[in-house]
């Protein structure tokens, strides 16, 4: 708190996301109020406008731009209010805007420049920290997730004959990623989807990296780490030799 | 999800038919599937080879709302749950006019929302994911069986 404000960065990161779409959307808008009732946080709120998406991205990106970046920690903090506390970049008002203003992205955009200037919800900032230590959410060491999977075959396949979780198998038709909180909170997820691919016959793997398809640094709008969680599963797709990767529900 | 519709259809995975779902159910369109990634008719076709009595939410697929614990909402944890419960008012609305007592959902994200809306709002319905139900409604193949089991 407290900290000054860079506002150069933030004037760097508004030119570079200026591109010609995104000249024609903060010029565009014609306040026709289409996008309120397609959004759940203005009819959950007794339809206050305060929540209608143009608004919500008038008051932070919009803003940003007409002040050409030289905003003050306050504002970043209202900004974060807004764009993490009041939208959860669902994307469902872009389809009804007649102008196609793609909104979420330009929330999407202003929790990136918060973000430069270390303006995030701490939940997704921790999360970040933990992308970065050990690749996942979650922050699981190799060691606990490696026993987990064995554990959770050695456990499935009391019930499913022949069941084998194959861990960094090369050239598998499937590369199978999950979400962290499912190793962490919920293993017998793992079992069930072993259990499927066992029975359907699929030539399948895990990766003993990359294996997270979650990507909470995208949220947090941390482009560097989002580009990281990404490219783990890329490469040890790449590793593997694997000819797809298939995420988890 | 594509791939668990594929095995269904090339009939690799079998339903039970004793097994399929009786109570009624209906399905939340995660935002990443069914707007973003054009996922939306796998989740009915599953659907159909797993239960009984299906209802719609209104609106559905592309135009179905939020759960309201995506973009993040979820990890930010306790400062953003009240503001979470209360915005979640209208899947809570959404669901409960389906009179489904079983809300299937393919995202980790609408599935720990929606358990927590049950609460708020007296919702009285279950969440469960795909891989669940079909491990729990599949025909598990005699060479398959446990060999314990074949050995009695």
């Amino acid at each position: 708190m407290g900290e000054p404000v860079n506002t150069e960065v933030i004037k760097e990161r508004l030119d570079a996301a200026k591109s010609a779409r995104m000249k024609m959307w903060l010029e565009l808008c014609a306040h026709c109020g289409l996008c309120a009732e397609s959004c759940f946080f203005y009819l959950a709120h007794d339809k206050d406008p305060t929540y209608m998406p143009s608004y919500k991205v008038i008051k932070t990106l919009g803003e940003m731009y007409k002040k050409k970046g030289k905003v003050s920690r306050e504002f970043l903090e209202e900004t974060l209010d807004i764009a993490w506390g009041k939208c959860t970049v669902c994307r469902r008002c872009s389809q009804f805007c007649p102008f196609g203003i793609d909104m979420a992205l330009m929330i999407s955009t202003a929790r990136g420049i918060c973000n430069t200037q270390g303006v995030v919800p701490e939940g997704l900032q921790k999360a970040v920290a933990n992308y970065w230590a050990e690749g996942n959410q979650m922050a699981m060491t190799k060691e606990d997730w490696l026993e987990t999977c064995t554990w959770m075959e050695s456990e499935t396949g009391e019930e499913i004959a022949g069941l084998k979780i194959p861990m960094d198998k090369e050239g598998a038709n499937i590369m199978y990623t999950v979400n962290a909180r499912e190793p962490m909170y919920y293993p017998q997820d793992i079992g069930m989807a072993a259990t499927i691919f066992h029975i359907a016959g699929e030539d399948w793997t895990m990766s003993s990296e990359g294996w997270d398809d979650t990507n909470l640094a995208m949220f947090a709008g941390d482009t560097k780490c989002m580009t990281h969680v990404v490219k783990q599963t890329y490469d040890a797709a790449i590793r593997l030799k694997a000819k797809n990767i298939a995420i988890t529900e | 999800m594509e791939l668990f519709a594929k095995y269904l259809r090339e009939g690799r995975i079998k339903i039970d038919p004793e097994k399929r779902i009786k109570e009624r159910v209906t399905y939340q369109d995660p935002c990443n599937l069914s707007r973003s990634g054009d996922l939306a008719e796998y989740g009915r076709e599953i659907i159909s080879y797993l239960a009984d009595d299906f209802v719609e939410m209104q609106p559905n697929r592309e135009h179905n709302h939020c759960c309201g614990g995506g973009g993040g909402f979820i990890p930010m944890g306790p400062p953003f749950k009240r503001r979470r419960m209360e915005s979640g008012k209208v899947k809570a609305e959404q669901i409960r006019a389906t009179g489904a007592t079983l809300v299937i959902s393919p995202c980790h994200n609408c599935f720990d929302q929606i358990r927590d809306l049950s609460k708020e709002y007296d919702l009285g319905v279950k969440v469960k994911q795909f891989k669940e139900l079909i491990t729990e409604t599949m025909i598990i193949p005699e060479e398959f069986q446990p060999k314990e089991e074949a050995d009695e």
